[in-house]
């Protein structure tokens, strides 16, 4: 028994050599130079090699120590374990803690300019994380195409700002509906598909937007972009450093020195509500019928037709309100950069998002959180090492999966249960 | 006036060149136990899938009777028919929501009136207090039968987590919270020990003789099918071969040949 399990491993882990072979011999091994208006090409085996063997070993002590555990639990260390009972029993301490945390974060003495910008982004990929939760955590809908509703929304918002020069409030909602009307589009001819089939189409609604968005230029500017968004004003009152005759700004309304970081803080706060009022809604619908309903339709399609259920409804519901908070972060995504191309919405977003998804723990709202900060904290720390980012993250995801295959927060709480609601 | 619940006549379904079912009538009555039974593939859960809209029928109707309209089954397509003509259905392999809790699985069978006194979310969102009580009204529902089954103490848990037979029982309870006048249950029997069998015939009989609601059963355990249905009908390769009382099925001479088997 002992004896077999050796050698279907070591099998195993040469197999898995072979395979990196195949991949990183080209990629890797064979490098071209330009030499004397010639190509030649300078193998570098040795490099490969190493790669191989990394990957062999590296193969053969997963199988030893990872998947000969219990898979849906992963590798239990004592560390390990006592940080996920944590996580777990703690949730909704650590919430509170956050969110006082990030009220009070702009004021901290040592937040710089920089960190805002880094707070800023991490909260709107936890914004995103928690509309596209909507979708995958609770419908279970897997949706790889997410990043197209936070185009629309940019782009919504974009045109109707600098066209009517309407405010950031009235063109938000609008962005919303529009990004929701572009979720109902998807849903209906993905609604009888499910896992595989489902991802792949989705992935490709996410590219058919941005390539719409390329061409149609007499609209969006094509890859030129839309420049010149309406920055936000604090109610009316824009942020600048010299306001025009017998303008009032925020700085001379308040009677304080102009500050460039003045605006930031504003942004921050706007993202930090915004972000709220998506997680609160979250928080609330998934006790209300519909929400029970997405939870029931990931869990059993057929169980819930028998039921009375109308799977159709529920889906399209699902897709339209994920989409809305897509839609509302790409209206804060166009105000704060004032300059938008199809180029920030490419299918790497989704994947980010959908990583935030799926790390923290399907249908955990603390989870994506966690996720976020993690993951894109991980790829700023990682900044200056460009081309090592996107193995940092791939490495990270390997090692979450490994350690908390069911995400960071895994526990699911009921939405309502039988103790409360006989005691109240 | 003695109208019948349900009316199947001449219902016929093929799969392909397959006859699952062939020109097969039966009827059943409001308030009584018609059992269904037959060897493997004879198509009994064809019947099911049929009358409650995951398959459509090839050829055939199917009426169901309420106080005073006359439903035909065939137009509705699969959640209409549990949603609009009150037929609800067990699954022969067990379908709960495994990740979600006992009351939430009986929660989301009570979805389309809690949806509608949700104002469709909208109302449910600002917590009205129409919705609060309807949503109350629905725990309520939930801890009646829970209380039945036995499993209100377990309310909070994982319906994944319960022991196969409580799994049966809560699948036959979340289809009475859909209120239904017609409960197909498919083969509730599998698989339980003889002690959660006679329970299960316990439940079976409150449900006919308290709630008035008409029971279709398939099922290949004999103990349960002999002891509480009123009628049999009988199934092979997709035609019905015998029907009656369950002493006269026991004794039909074609219904041991093609199915029951002599006792040695
Ligand atoms: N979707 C389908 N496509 C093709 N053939 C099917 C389909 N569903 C059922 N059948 C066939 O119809 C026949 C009847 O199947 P059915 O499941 O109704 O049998 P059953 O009486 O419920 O048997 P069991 O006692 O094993 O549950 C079988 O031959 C089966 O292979
Ligand atoms: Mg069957």
């Amino acid at each position: 028994m002992e004896k077999k399990f050796f050698q279907t491993s070591i099998k195993d882990s040469l197999f898995t050599g072979l395979i990196a072979l195949a991949l990183f011999g080209p990629i890797v091994g064979l490098r071209t130079v330009a030499k004397n208006e010639v190509l030649e090409v300078h193998p570098k085996w040795f490099i490969v090699l190493i790669i191989v063997i990394v990957c062999a070993v590296g193969r053969f002590l997963t199988n030893l120590y990872v998947y000969n555990r219990d898979q849906k639990t992963g590798i239990q260390t004592s560390i390990g374990k006592s940080i996920s009972n944590f996580l777990d029993t703690k949730g909704y301490q650590i919430a509170l803690t956050a969110i006082i945390f990030s009220v009070i974060f702009p004021f901290l003495p040592f937040t710089d300019r920089y960190l805002m910008d880094i707070a800023i982004m991490m909260l709107t990929y936890i914004m995103l994380g928690w509309g596209l939760n909507i979708v995958i955590g609770l419908a279970g809908l897997l949706d790889l195409g997410y990043v197209a509703f936070y185009a629309v929304g940019a782009y919504s918002y974009a045109l109707f700002a600098i066209h009517f020069g309407w405010s950031f409030w009235i063109c938000l909602p609008i962005a919303g509906i529009f990004a929701a009307m572009f979720g109902v589009l998807l849903g209906f001819p993905v609604l009888r598909l499910r896992g595989d089939y489902l991802a792949i189409v989705t992935l490709a609604f996410g590219e058919m937007i941005r390539i719409l968005l390329l061409n149609w230029y007499q609209l969006t500017k094509g890859p030129d972009g839309l420049t010149g968004i309406p920055r936000p004003s604090f109610f009316g009152l824009p942020f600048k450093s010299f306001p025009d005759e017998g303008e009032q700004t925020f700085h001379t309304f308040f009677g304080i020195e102009y500050d460039p970081m003045q605006r930031i803080i504003f942004l921050y706060y706007l993202i930090l509500v915004l972000a709220l009022i998506t997680n609160l809604f979250t928080i609330k619908i998934r006790r209300l019928p519909i929400g029970r309903a997405w939870e029931a339709l990931r869990e059993d399609e057929i169980a819930c037709k028998s039921l009375g259920v109308n799977p159709r409804n529920t889906k399209l519901t699902a897709f339209a309100i994920g989409a809305m908070f897509g839609g509302f972060a790409g209206s804060f995504f166009a105000t704060r950069q004032a300059f938008i191309s199809p180029e920030s919405f490419t299918f790497i977003e989704s994947a980010i998002i959908v990583a935030i998804v799926v790390l923290g723990g399907m249908g955990s709202q603390t989870g994506v959180v966690l996720a976020t900060v993690f993951l894109i904290g991980l790829i700023e720390v990682f900044r200056d090492f460009e081309s090592y980012r996107m193995i940092a993250f791939g490495g990270a995801m390997v090692l979450i999966m490994i350690f908390r295959p069911r995400g960071i927060l895994a526990t699911r709480k009921p939405t309502i249960t039988l103790e409360k609601s006989s005691s109240k | 006036m003695s109208q019948k619940l349900l009316d199947v006549e001449n219902l016929t379904m093929k799969f392909g060149g397959l006859v699952a079912i062939d020109n097969l009538s039966f009827s059943a009555d409001k308030d009584k136990i018609t059992s269904i039974i037959g060897p493997n593939g004879a198509g009994k859960t064809t019947v099911f899938n049929c009358l409650t809209g995951f398959y459509k029928a090839s050829a055939g109707s199917m009426f169901l009777n309420k106080e005073n309209e006359r439903l035909n089954l065939r137009k509705f397509s699969d959640f209409k028919v549990a949603q609009k003509a009150g037929v609800a259905r067990t699954f022969q392999n067990i379908r709960l929501f495994p990740q979600m809790s006992v009351l939430e699985n009986l929660m989301v069978a009570q979805h389309n009136k809690l949806m509608d006194a949700s104002g469709f979310t909208i109302l449910g969102l600002f917590n009205s207090p129409s919705f609060v009580k309807k949503e109350k009204e629905a725990v309520g529902i939930s801890k009646y039968w829970l209380d039945i089954i036995g499993l209100t103490h377990r309310a909070d848990d994982d319906a994944g987590d319960l022991p196969y037979g409580d799994q049966r029982k809560l699948e036959i309870v979340r289809a009475m919270c859909i209120n239904p006048h017609l409960l197909c249950l498919d083969e509730p029997a599998a698989g339980l020990n003889a002690k959660e069998s006679a329970e299960l015939n316990k439940l079976l009989l409150f449900i006919k003789n308290e709630k008035k609601t008409g029971i279709l059963l398939i099922e290949h355990d004999m103990s349960v099918v002999m002891e509480i249905s009123d009628h049999v009908v009988v199934l092979n390769y997709g035609k019905k071969i015998f029907q009656g009382s369950a002493k006269e099925t026991k004794n039909s001479p074609e219904v041991i040949e093609a199915y029951l088997g002599t006792e040695e």
